[in-house]
């Protein structure tokens, strides 16, 4: 396997240098200065004519700069950043993220700069994330170099998933979403173009740090395709990996004389080196924060029997629907309740309750009803995962099913889903949930799809070894 | 050394092996093959070690689309041979024939194959065989090489997979199409830089075993 780039100091910098640092409103110098004058730590603006930026002394030339600077972030355009990335170098700074675009990906000139900080990493040792890269944000070390809008309040929070991503924009829209209801963020990476450090180096240091509990990335190439793959098993064996791969390569599939190749099409081998390797495969970007939010907080179940909880009918068939489909690769399939379980379920449920899986509490359900009967299928050792519809239209439901529920999830050892939908109120609902540790999702089919893939990181488990 | 090598060495003309070349280079991996006899063109029919009814193929690298063409033969029997050869000499001149025996298949027909993905390198796959396996595209990859287990779960991914399981009455050997696998993804990352693509289509189920019945390789010319 490759060797690992220690990134410490990436992740906890003693100084930062923001070189292109400016007042000027609404320039991507001044957005990135004034967010990461948010984190404890220094951050020395680098100008060559304003003295002073938002109220901090600014140094004119790189060399000034201080001997403890671990990273430097360069706001300036492709050109300048690429000079300012051979004075950092040279300074001995050992980490430079160049965030401008308008380098390999926008023609010949821009290449021929990108080669430029290639020959600054080979000749001096530093590192580069980028360029045309949002950079880093680490919610625990209020590190954050984004510059535009990222969905920050439950992120804020920090959490477990290490979220690399090669597009910048596809990675801030996501979390965007996903924050909405609550996201556990360890780091997000943007990769850029990968002109040095890429999603290896960064799968690998993940794979050492105890806070990141799930690794999720966005890929479009992965041109070390095998060292990937080698990679990723490796991270594997120790959290779960989980990966958007978009952009499907032509394996000359037009071209191929043999069945084998046209029925390879576009990227059926990708799914199959994914399995091969442990790595969980998504193909959108609600999809991998969907996985990666269960993967980085869900207990992994001993099995693939699914229980239903619900307070209406219509969601327990649903949900029935969707955990018995067969066309995937993760069977789920319906638990078969004890009688033991159903007569405890019994005791609490009302008179025209169904009483085996899916259980239909019916609008006359309460909190009491919806805990115990919760109680009653968690212990029913038949039962490997728990799915439960915290639906709020029926009038014994209340509030404080929030906090119950939550507390019961905190004392299981076997997953417990839940579906929260209630119009305008669902996010509300599933954020508080959220805060408590509890993972739910807006429908049954994104519901169910968690449940698979935690099934799916069981198989992961049980095949490829590991833990967790 | 692998197998390969000296098969390469051997080969009539360099980097285009022909059926018969496939074939042995498969049985060196000990993926199982119909007896035959490969008839150059001009030679004499020689007593054959096997039994009718018998196979006559035309065994060109040259020709892809041999049953279109008239060049696959079946249910010959030993007094027609020598007829059904000349018929196919004059349909083919200068080339060579494949004389096999014909297998009694049971069961559900297979491919396995090989290909270079861009990305990842060389690849193997297995699928539902036949002539609507690429209607049907019920087919699942794995890298080279890949472990017995990894195959296995190859033959799982199928929609055929329940063929496997007794489905009416029908227990295909699991294991030994995963050892055909296995065997497949060996030589295909033996070829290395050489390898190309590969078909095995069909491979059948006869006598309770997998057999190849036709293969085909593509190779890179050497660097």
């Amino acid at each position: 396997m490759r060797a690992k780039v220690d990134l410490t100091q990436l992740f906890k910098p003693r100084a930062i240098a923001v070189i292109g640092a400016t007042a000027k409103a609404s320039k991507v110098g001044r957005i990135v200065f004034q967010t990461l004058i948010r984190a404890d730590r220094r951050v020395i603006p680098v100008h060559p004519t304003e003295t002073t930026i938002l109220g901090h002394p600014a140094l004119a030339r790189i060399e000034d700069l201080p001997a403890d600077i671990d990273i430097a972030v360069i706001a300036t355009g492709a050109d300048r950043a690429t000079e300012a990335a051979e004075a950092c170098a040279k300074k001995g700074i050992p980490f430079i993220i160049p965030i401008a675009g308008g380098f390999s990906e926008s023609g010949p000139a821009g290449k021929a700069l990108e080669e430029r900080l290639r020959a600054v990493v080979k000749k001096t040792g530093a590192r580069i994330l980028g360029p045309n890269t949002l950079g880093l944000f680490v919610p625990q070390e209020r590190l954050d170099m984004i510059f535009v809008e990222h969905g920050d309040r439950a992120l804020a929070q920090g959490g477990g998933v290490a979220f690399i991503t090669q597009s910048g924009s596809v990675g801030v829209e996501a979390l965007g979403l996903e924050s909405t209801i609550g996201f556990g963020l360890r780091a997000f990476v943007g990769l850029g173009n990968k002109a040095d450090l890429d999603e290896i180096d960064f799968m690998q240091h993940f794979a050492d740090d105890p806070r990141a509990t799930c690794v999720a990335l966005y890929a479009e190439a992965l041109p070390n395709g095998r060292a990937f793959l080698e990679a990723a098993e490796f991270v594997s064996r120790r959290k779960p990996v989980v990966v958007l791969k978009a952009g499907r390569t032509p394996t000359a599939a037009a071209a191929a004389s043999s069945h084998t190749g046209r029925l390879a099409g576009s990227d059926r081998v990708v799914g199959g080196a994914f399995r091969q390797h442990g790595v969980q495969r998504v193909f959108d970007e609600e999809q991998l924060c969907d996985a990666a939010r269960v993967l980085s907080m869900a207990r992994i179940p001993k099995g693939n029997r699914v229980a239903v909880i619900s307070p209406a009918g219509g969601y327990g068939v649903m949900a029935t629907d969707y955990i018995e489909a067969t066309d995937n690769h993760v069977p789920l399939t319906m638990a078969k309740l004890s009688d033991n379980t159903v007569e405890r379920i019994r005791q609490v449920a009302p008179l025209f309750a169904s009483l085996n899986n899916p259980v239909d509490l019916t609008a006359s359900a309460t909190d009491d009803m919806t805990v115990e009967t919760l109680r009653a299928v968690v212990d029913d050792p038949g039962v490997d995962v728990v799915m439960c519809m915290a639906l709020f239209a029926p009038p014994g439901i209340t509030d404080g099913l929030i906090r119950r529920v939550s507390a019961l999830a905190a004392e299981i050892d076997k997953p417990l889903v839940l579906v929260a939908q209630f119009g305008p109120f669902t996010y509300g609902h599933l954020t508080r949930f959220h805060d408590h540790g509890v993972i739910g999702y807006p429908s049954v089919a994104r519901a169910v799809r968690a449940v698979r893939c935690l099934v799916e990181r069981a198989q992961i488990v049980a095949q490829h070894g590991g833990h967790q | 050394m692998t197998p390969v090598a000296s098969w390469l060495q051997g080969l009539s003309r360099p980097s285009l092996p022909d059926e018969w070349e496939v074939k042995q280079l498969l049985a060196r991996y000990d993926i199982p093959i119909p007896k035959s006899v490969r008839l150059l063109a001009n030679a004499a029919l020689p007593d054959l070690s096997f039994g009718e009814p018998y196979v006559v193929k035309v065994c060109s690298p040259d020709i892809l689309h041999k049953t279109d063409r008239g060049g696959v033969k079946l249910n010959i029997r030993k007094e027609t041979l020598a007829i059904t050869v000349a018929e196919m000499r004059k349909l083919f001149p200068g080339e060579a024939l494949l004389i096999e025996e014909q297998l009694k298949l049971s069961g559900s027909e297979c491919i396995v194959g090989g290909l270079v993905d861009a990305e990842f390198g060389p690849a193997i796959m297995v699928g539902a065989g036949g002539i609507l396996t690429e209607l049907y595209k019920d087919v699942a990859f794995r890298l080279a090489p890949c472990t017995p287990q990894e195959a296995e779960r190859m033959v799982e991914e199928l929609k055929i997979a329940p063929l496997f399981e007794g489905f009416r009455g029908i227990r295909l050997d699991k294991k030994g199409l995963a050892a055909v696998l296995v065997a497949s993804a060996n030589l295909v990352a033996d070829l290395g830089e050489r390898f190309s693509q590969l078909d095995i289509n069909p491979v059948g189920y006869a006598e309770g075993r997998f057999v190849a019945l036709d293969g085909k390789l593509v190779l890179n010319p050497p660097a």
